[in-house]
């Protein structure tokens, strides 16, 4: 085709483009996909029976507050690097401060109560299912923001493709919260981070994969 | 003639408000930097030049809403080229250098695009005056070396030479406006 044509009709019809239109079509592929998530959680898993009586306590908030920060910090990473010219910054970095925080407060947890409850405070009840929870969990989202990459332009694919496995691993990991009644920090650092990370590594084997224009 | 062809970034807002005589505007503007960039790469195979050109102009216009205005237009465009060229260059089975320097020519090109910053002539009266002649004559007026060198009554390496120089000279103050 020759390129003055091709100019003429790319012109053609310009729709102006809204600012933060990124983020906007990231937020939308994902709502999207925590829909499905919190679908399945409600019919699959069922919400926690005492949900209304968790919410008024610490711990409940202490989760989100791990599962919410990762999940906010990996999708600005996301964001930033469905630019042709972005790289994550120091979003992905930031990771590391959650973890940080959970950990002391894990350790403390840890010191404060006798070594032989040491394992059961690790394992809880449903250490075998949380992580692949979690996981299975970050599906739907993960596709959500699939879905908002078509209309994207990342240059690090593997990078991009991390960084949105491990924003769908935290945002399940959130949605999760609700279903799970386990209360101490180490597990929660160890089983739900771990379902994260798997995440994010099926998003970094997927990205160069799937996240091509 | 000037490479600057307006102010690209200015053009590049209007289009994202909806303004489509800019919007072809700028593209047409991107031509004749797109159609370097490739020639550096891919001498010689004039449709695969053609055909990436039009593959990047096609990107420019269906992702333009992942440039952010605070960031130089310049880089973006020769993200989006560098892309394109990897998958050109995969697809003719071509190993893809795994650090791929931008050349200096590629970079002071793109910077040009971005924004007022980079005024042309009086970036070039920075310069020394034979640096800066030699440019004129490769960059701005598109003579081959061959050509320039006869013109400015010097040998042909001495004007490679010389172009090595003022590019990377303009380019380290180009990066250095953007700090």
């Amino acid at each position: 085709m020759n390129t003055d044509d091709l100019i003429a009709s790319l012109s053609a019809d310009i729709a102006p483009v809204p600012r933060h239109a990124l983020g906007r079509r990231a937020a939308i592929g994902m709502m999207a996909g925590a829909i499905a998530t919190l679908l399945t959680v409600v019919v699959w898993l069922g919400l926690r029976p005492d949900l209304g009586h968790a919410m008024m306590g610490a711990t409940f908030w202490i989760k989100w507050a791990y599962t919410i920060s990762l999940a906010l910090a990996a999708t600005q990473a996301t964001v930033r690097l469905a630019r042709p010219d972005g790289g994550p910054g120091i979003a992905l970095r930031l990771l590391a401060l959650p973890v940080i925080a959970l950990a002391l407060i894990a350790l403390v947890e840890l010191i404060s109560a006798p070594r032989s409850a040491w394992l059961e405070m690790w394992l809880g009840h449903s250490w075998m299912v949380c992580s692949r929870n979690v996981f299975l969990l970050a599906l739907p989202i993960f596709l959500g923001l699939l879905w908002s990459f078509r209309r994207f332009a990342p240059t690090r694919l593997a990078l991009a493709g991390m960084s949105a496995g491990l924003a769908a691993g935290a945002w399940g990991a959130t949605l999760y919260c609700l279903h799970c009644p386990e209360t101490s920090a180490v597990f929660v650092l160890t089983w739900y981070s771990l379902g994260m990370i798997l995440a994010g590594l099926v998003g970094r084997l997927l990205g160069p994969l799937l996240l091509r224009w | 003639m000037r490479d600057d062809s307006g102010d690209m970034r200015t053009l590049m807002l209007a289009g994202l408000a909806g303004d489509s005589a800019a919007h072809a505007t700028l593209l047409r503007a991107l031509l004749p930097v797109l159609r370097r960039f490739y020639r550096r790469r891919l001498a010689g195979r004039d449709d695969d030049i053609e055909d990436c050109v039009q593959e990047t102009l096609i990107a420019v216009h269906q992702r333009r809403a992942t440039y952010d205005p605070d960031r130089p237009f310049g880089a973006w465009v020769h993200a989006i080229a560098r892309y394109k060229l990897i998958d050109r260059y995969r697809r003719m089975g071509r190993t893809v250098p795994i650090d791929d320097q931008p050349e200096l020519a590629d970079e002071f090109d793109f910077a040009q695009a971005s924004d007022a910053h980079a005024d042309l002539e009086r970036l070039l009266d920075t310069i020394p005056a034979k640096q800066a002649a030699v440019l004129r004559a490769t960059r701005i007026e598109g003579l081959s070396t061959a050509e320039a060198a006869e013109r400015l009554g010097i040998g042909e390496s001495d004007v490679k030479v010389s172009a090595h120089r003022a590019l990377k000279t303009l380019a380290d103050r180009v990066r250095g406006a953007w700090r």
